[in-house]
């Protein structure tokens, strides 16, 4: 795909005003501001003094933290759908009989094997709600319209045209979470949608780390820890650092080999369960599900 | 009783019901690995201790343990006193020099078979200055089969100063129940190094702060229904109003797999306070294991 189409659905994909429900879900830091973590935690040591941290820093802890672990957790799953539907459109396009049907099969070995790394419930319901809202968003959102006044229809070809399959495939997809035969989990389908609409891989991870990022500090604004142009001065010079330095260690990450439902001998092998996704801070995912304890609270997790 | 040759570090335990009490069928470990099992009051109980010997295990120890618990058997797995993780031998610096870097490896698969249980009740494991730690664990269950599967972590020797000052930690606990996962806590917690761009790496001491000990537990199945229970009813019960600071000991509640399993997690500033704090929680357990072994476990 041209680097203009890519460029264009970037624009599209980065609007914060798609309606992908992310701005009732802060991720943890609604608890982890009332669990009182906006605090200076540091011991008290003999290095030179300095200034106490302030709201700026702690927001960028919690951050750092937060998209560290779900980066590590969830990067793999959004870069093994993205290639599972690439893989199914390429097949389908050449005419293979059943790409969709075994598409689909893995995409649901993918998501069951989400919901049993996910072990807070808190973050496993916002996330199938979430995923869910993207399918959603794809089919009414980024389908083709008749539009025969103004575009001309295309001339009628052989092979099935990409477009219907990505529908058919996301329709379904939809459908299957409407039975409740699969949990629509955030991750998978983002690469769902993100390989749908032909965005490479990274783009696509790198774009979700993003948006999860960004989805945190208008959290924070709606909180009242950070104003609008804290958060923006936070998005333009922490945001992509972050972003870029979790992309490097974790987009290489993967859970194929482990969907198997089987014992899984490999990923017990070090080099291999190192290459799996992981979380990296238990202390985010107590806090995340605390989140319902909490007296008086404003998002959903 | 088979007389195998075992390779060095594994372990087998095969431990069954025959209708009036525990039997051991098999029960061997190879050095660096020690299995002990004490005489206990209950004879449908059995405990396991894993041991190793000097206390600790050091880069490039590898440690693999079998066990099944078949036919209606209880087996609680214990250790004495927390796992220590070395970089080296003490006592052999020059001589381990070679092996910097190498990690130190446990691995644990059971099975359970329908009407058995096991209660896997270790100490912590502690990770000592540069250590690298791999540790898998893979559980076996069936619907009918009941399991309590605690796995916790401590920062290190804090009498030394240290404080999550290991070089990386990676555990992994599966649950299978007839043959599907209900349940894959993966955790990595490791040093990041710096790189490239202006950030200055956040430490894995500040990403732990403030606590130093966080434990993990699993519980599945009709024995624990009456423990989780009332834990859940604990949990909900609970109102979080703004605080100040953070509390000395924080603990989540998640049931897993429609409800049939539940994931506990607890961090505390204190590790004898999680400790403390465990054994209330799990109290129930008493009644299934015997106070006995439950007293083993937790005092």
């Amino acid at each position: 795909m041209d680097s203009d189409h890519e460029a264009y659905i970037l624009l599209l994909l980065s609007d914060s005003n798609l309606p992908t429900g992310s701005f009732v879900a802060s991720a943890g830091l609604e608890s982890y501001v009332t669990h009182g973590f906006f605090a200076d935690l540091s011991s008290p040591s003999s290095s030179a003094p300095t200034a106490p941290p302030d709201k700026m820093d702690y927001t960028v802890n919690f951050l750092r933290d937060s998209l560290s672990s779900y980066a590590h957790s969830a990067l793999p799953f959004v870069l093994d759908a993205h290639l599972i539907v690439e893989d199914a459109l390429k097949e389908a396009h050449e005419g293979a009989e059943g790409a969709l049907d075994s598409a689909l099969r893995r995409l649901r070995e993918l998501d069951e094997l989400y919901e049993s790394t996910t072990l807070n419930h808190v973050a496993r319901r916002a996330s199938k709600n979430q995923g869910v809202a993207l399918l959603t968003l794809f089919s009414k959102g980024f389908s083709k319209p008749q539009l025969s006044r103004h575009v001309r229809r295309a001339e009628p070809v052989g092979a099935p045209e990409p477009d219907a399959i990505v529908s058919k495939l996301v329709d379904r997809l939809k459908l299957d979470v409407r039975c409740e035969e699969t949990h629509g989990h955030l991750p998978i389908c983002w690469g769902v949608l993100t390989a749908a609409l032909r965005l490479s891989p990274e783009r696509s991870q790198y774009l979700h780390l993003f948006l999860q990022a960004r989805s945190l500090l208008s959290s924070s604004v709606r909180l009242n820890t950070i104003g609008p142009y804290a958060a923006q001065q936070l998005l333009l010079h922490a945001v992509r650092p972050v972003v870029e330095s979790e992309m490097s260690r974790c987009k290489r990450l993967t859970a194929a080999s482990l969907t198997s439902q089987r014992s899984s001998a490999a990923a017990q092998d070090e080099d291999k369960a190192l290459l799996g996704p992981a979380m990296t801070w238990p202390l985010g995912e107590i806090l995340a599900a605390r989140h319902d304890l909490q007296h008086s609270r404003i998002f959903n997790s | 009783m088979t007389v195998n040759t075992i390779q060095p570090g594994h372990g087998r335990v095969v431990v069954r019901n025959d209708g009036f009490s525990n039997v051991f069928s098999e029960l061997s470990a190879a050095y660096p690995l020690k299995l002990l099992s004490p005489q206990i009051p209950s004879s449908n109980v059995s405990v396991v201790y894993m041991l190793s010997y000097g206390g600790g295990l050091v880069g490039g120890d590898r440690v693999q343990l079998h066990a099944e618990v078949l036919d209606g058997a209880r087996l609680a797995m214990l250790s004495q006193g927390s796992t220590k993780v070395f970089k080296t031998r003490p006592g052999h610096r020059l001589a381990a020099l070679a092996e910097t870097g190498t990690t130190t490896e446990q691995k644990l698969e059971v099975h359970v078979s329908p009407g058995s249980a096991l209660f896997l009740l270790p100490d912590p494991v502690t990770c000592f200055r540069d250590a690298n730690y791999h540790q898998s664990q893979t559980f076996h269950l069936a619907k009918e089969s009941s399991a309590v599967l605690l796995d916790w972590i401590t920062s290190g020797r804090k009498s030394l100063g240290e404080e999550w000052a290991f070089s990386r930690y990676y555990s992994l606990n599966e649950v299978f129940v007839d043959g599907k996962r209900i349940a894959r806590d993966a955790t990595l917690l490791d040093e990041q190094y710096a790189q490239e761009g202006p950030l200055i790496p956040r430490t894995l001491a500040e990403r732990m702060a403030p606590y130093s000990c966080y434990a993990t537990v699993i519980l599945y199945g009709k024995l624990v229904q009456r423990t989780c229970h009332g834990l859940s009813a604990a949990y909900s019960a609970i109102t979080v109003f703004k605080q100040h600071r953070p509390p000395p000991l924080l603990w989540s509640l998640s049931p897993i797999c429609d409800g049939r399993g539940w994931v506990l997690r607890v961090a505390g500033k204190d590790t004898e306070d999680v400790k403390v704090w465990l054994g209330k929680a799990l109290v129930d357990l008493e009644s299934i294991i015997g106070v006995d072994v439950f007293r083993r476990a937790f005092s």
